[in-house]
């Protein structure tokens, strides 16, 4: 067996390309970009023949994944939190229509909310769809776990979840992997009614799953990464879930027979195990990194207290951000340790929030906007999500909301609808194609009075540097293809020499009482040279 | 054996190229590792860290606990006194470069941060923008941090200089020799610091000299370091290397120096950038929304 380091998403991208992956189908964002880019990297390098382009969305991810799966091939889908609420629609659906070839979804959590605008907790999602889901502790089982739930997906005809969360996703560690497995031959499988969901055929699909579920329970029940140790009777029992194993361990080290434990890996909850816990513990500590989804069930979300259950909801742990050793210390009332401190650090200690890099396109726009929209008096600026929300911060105070992938063309329209006008909103190119120009359709049948800033770096900047879909030329035809009227489709270059003519075609847009759409287009100064990499192979290609 | 070792700086500057060489280093010599980084919106000039946690044991968080830090390696004064708790207090050692990277409106008097590190029990200071920049490229000041801190890692020499090879040789055989020199000046302050605090100088004293020194990617040879070490016993020592920190400028390593600096000249210096400087080359704050 051969070892490397891997950090937790790329043990899980090995996993899959070792499971015999045909496809991988992803869209970038933190924690989960690293998973994609691993396997996209080696299947170049090793020619090896796993479909890898990032797609247009999530939703575009899990729908591409799901035909491949259709087609008796293996697939994986990865994206972060948020991302699975793009893909839910036919991520519920596709528990009902069931899969063919292995599908697996991985989704990476971020508790803490580093670079995220919630901290979800993707492990609902798979009790809510009823399917099996996995959550690794650490590197090595994350590798086994992605491989396994390949073959479990497979042999049970459902797609399986994997859930990360942050600390686990972007940790190394040394990873032993095996042999890979051949891919699939493409086939289909025998009845096509399966997948076609009309209610006649869903209800039998539905029915399916809600009769497997209790094998689905007896295969977590079994499971060795669900490992029940009793110490002894009356001893205080501790569950620890994902990667709070490690956690538990670190504090407890050579003490961890004082408890009752219970690691858990797999999910739905191993009830018999559950049970053997509780009847020989005097009171049972939860920890789990993400929302306290095991404890409220096993409080009934506090609806009985026939057992004595510490964590989140009971208050001895937080209730929102990431787990960590000292939280279980704390939990324990064990003192943390009090590191090394240098007297006056507090006086000159200053916080460093991330900002827009010198030299950014995005900076040169927002100032732009900011001084053509000095006349109107106020004015909410709708955003959107990417490097470009750091313009909410001074000096820029370019945006005033951001909620989701594409809310900015939406909200904008609200806004202009209640009648609180000049309305102006800003979208980064690839936000806009991931889900911009839906929206964007509804305003120009409406030719709704906004003006819609479309910032275009012509890369995927926040999350590394991954390819934008549409940029240039093709993103302007498209702006006209959606019905925005080709006079107020403008188009600036957001330097500091352009300044004053910016201002000017803003101010003429905003003053135009319709829609607008101008593309504030200079590409990003850090990713500079990926961007004209890709260019030329562009342009090579098409000659 | 067990080293646990917090990374930390600004993003970009170049913290995970840092845990790369260590954690092949680890790897190569058996041991057991774990190392969470920082990725995402952080990357974009925030504060970032990385923890390395190396054992012969398997280890069982990822996550180093407060004040078990055995050594903290800064790229950036002000972030190594942000992630200073980790350390453990029994004394855990500081690596630290001198440049500030100033992409806040409001960073403090560079100096002062200095100072609190200085004043701790184990620091070791280096001026990372200087050497690197001798070295070949500013970007290898972490390269220099990591030369400095390498005696203190329980990995030869070789087996870390391999590493950064093989990492820069993706990119080019010039930045290999840029990258390899900029640790070896740092490895060659780091161990003239460890001389001059085997000799009896004060750490603070040592830590404070340090920067100033226009290091070469090999030892200091034995009769410079001598010259140094009567330098200590004068008196004025401590006020020459004020002088040395207002002037910004680093002195050459040759024997003639000590004495020529206590004689009060400045001899055979080179501008090595001033630390008060308030803002950083690379990232200057922008200006307020009118640029006009």
């Amino acid at each position: 067996m051969n070892r490397r380091i891997l950090l937790g998403d790329e043990a899980v991208a090995k996993g899959a390309l070792d499971a015999g992956i045909s496809g991988a189908y992803a869209y970038p964002g933190t924690p989960s970009t690293e998973i994609f880019e691993y396997i996209r990297s080696t299947a170049a390098q090793e020619s090896l023949p796993v479909h890898a382009c990032w797609s247009t969305n999530e939703k575009v991810a899990y729908e591409q994944a799901l035909g491949m799966s259709y087609a008796g091939r293996r697939a994986l889908i990865s994206f972060k939190h948020v991302g699975l609420n793009v893909a839910a629609d036919p991520f519920i659906s596709s528990t009902i229509s069931g899969v063919h070839g292995g599908l697996v979804v991985v989704v990476a959590d971020d508790p803490s909310m580093h670079s995220s605008q919630n901290e979800q907790d993707s492990r609902h999602y798979a009790r809510f769809a009823q399917i099996i889901c996995y959550e690794p502790a650490d590197q090595q089982q994350a590798y086994w776990m992605t491989r396994e739930a390949f073959d479990l997906s497979e042999q049970l005809g459902i797609p399986v979840m994997l859930r990360l969360v942050t600390r686990l996703a972007h940790s190394r560690s040394i990873v032993a992997v095996d042999d890979p497995r051949p891919q699939n031959e493409a086939s289909f499988c025998p009845d096509p009614s399966q997948w076609t969901l009309l209610p006649s055929n869903a209800r039998r699909g539905f029915e399916r799953l809600l009769n497997n579920q209790p094998q689905y329970r007896s295969f977590s029940e079994k499971h060795p990464a669900n490992q029940l140790l009793i110490s002894g009777q009356g001893k205080p029992g501790v569950i620890a879930s994902g990667i709070a194993k490690g956690y538990v361990q670190e504090v407890f080290k050579d003490r961890l027979t004082e408890f009752n434990l219970l690691y858990l890996g797999v999910y739905p909850l191993p009830l018999a195990k559950l049970r053997e816990l509780i009847a020989a513990s005097s009171e049972i500590w939860v920890f789990e990194d993400g929302y306290p989804l095991i404890e409220q069930q096993l409080t009934g979300d506090g609806l009985h207290d026939s057992v004595t259950v510490r964590g989140k909801c009971s208050g001895d742990l937080p209730a929102s951000g990431e787990l960590t050793p000292d939280l279980v210390r704390q939990a324990f009332g064990i003192q943390v340790r009090q590191g090394l401190v240098a007297s006056g650090a507090d006086e000159v200690l200053r916080s460093r929030p991330p900002v827009l890099c010198e030299g950014c396109p995005h900076a040169d726009a927002y100032l732009a906007i900011r001084e053509a929209l000095d006349e109107f008096g106020e004015v909410r600026i709708m955003g959107d999500i990417g490097c470009y929300t750091l313009g909410f911060y001074k000096p820029y105070e370019g945006l005033h909301a951001c909620i989701c992938m594409g809310a900015s063309i939406g909200m904008a329209a609200g806004i202009s609808h209640a009648g609180l006008r000049p309305v102006l909103c800003v979208i980064g190119d690839s936000t806009f194609t991931h889900s911009g120009m839906t929206p964007l359709v509804d305003a120009a049948r409406e030719n709704t009075d906004m003006t819609v800033v479309i910032l275009d770096n012509s890369i995927v900047a926040m999350t590394g540097g991954q390819p934008t879909m549409l940029a240039g030329e093709s993103l302007s035809s498209l702006l006209e293809g959606l019905g925005v009227a080709k006079d107020h489709v403008r188009v600036i270059r957001p330097l500091p020499r352009n300044h004053e003519e910016n201002v000017r075609v803003i101010k003429q847009e905003i003053s135009y009482s319709g829609l607008s759409v101008i593309v504030a287009r200079r590409e990003c100064v850090t990713y500079y040279k990926e961007i004209k990499t890709a260019q030329r192979s562009r342009e090579g290609g098409a000659q | 054996m067990k080293q646990d070792i917090l990374l930390c700086g600004v993003g970009g500057q170049g913290i995970l190229s840092v845990a790369y060489v260590i954690d092949q280093a680890a790897m190569e010599s058996g041991y057991f590792l774990k190392q969470p980084e920082v990725h995402g919106m952080s990357q974009r000039g925030g504060a970032v860290q990385a923890h390395v946690r190396v054992s012969d044991v398997p280890i069982a968080s990822d996550l180093i606990s407060q004040g078990e830090a055995d050594l903290l390696l800064a790229l950036e004064p002000l972030e190594a006194l942000r992630y200073l708790r980790f350390l453990t207090p029994e004394p855990g050692r500081v690596f630290s470069d001198i440049t500030p990277f100033a992409n806040i409106p409001d960073y403090p008097d560079p100096v002062s941060v200095c100072e609190k590190l200085w004043r701790l029990p184990a620091t070791l200071l280096v001026n990372g923008a200087h050497l690197a920049k001798k070295a070949g490229s500013p970007k290898a000041q972490n390269m220099v941090v990591l030369g400095a801190a390498s005696g203190y890692l329980p990995y030869p020499s070789a087996l870390l200089e391999k590493h950064i090879a093989t990492l820069f040789a993706r990119k080019s055989e010039r930045l290999v020799n840029v990258n390899l020199n900029a640790f070896r000046m740092g490895r060659a302050a780091g161990d003239f610091c460890d001389l001059l605090i085997r000799s009896g100088v004060s750490g603070e004293l040592a830590a404070r000299l340090i920067p100033w020194l226009d290091f070469q990617p090999w030892p200091v040879p034995e009769p410079v370091a001598a010259s140094w070490l009567s330098f200590f016993a004068n008196p004025r020592a401590g006020e020459v290397i004020n002088r040395l920190w207002s002037e910004g400028v680093a002195v050459a390593l040759d024997e003639e120096v000590a004495g020529c600096l206590l004689a009060g000249k400045l001899p055979g210096t080179a501008a090595a950038g001033s630390v008060s400087s308030r803002t950083h080359p690379r990232f200057t704050a922008k200006p307020v929304i009118n640029r006009q």
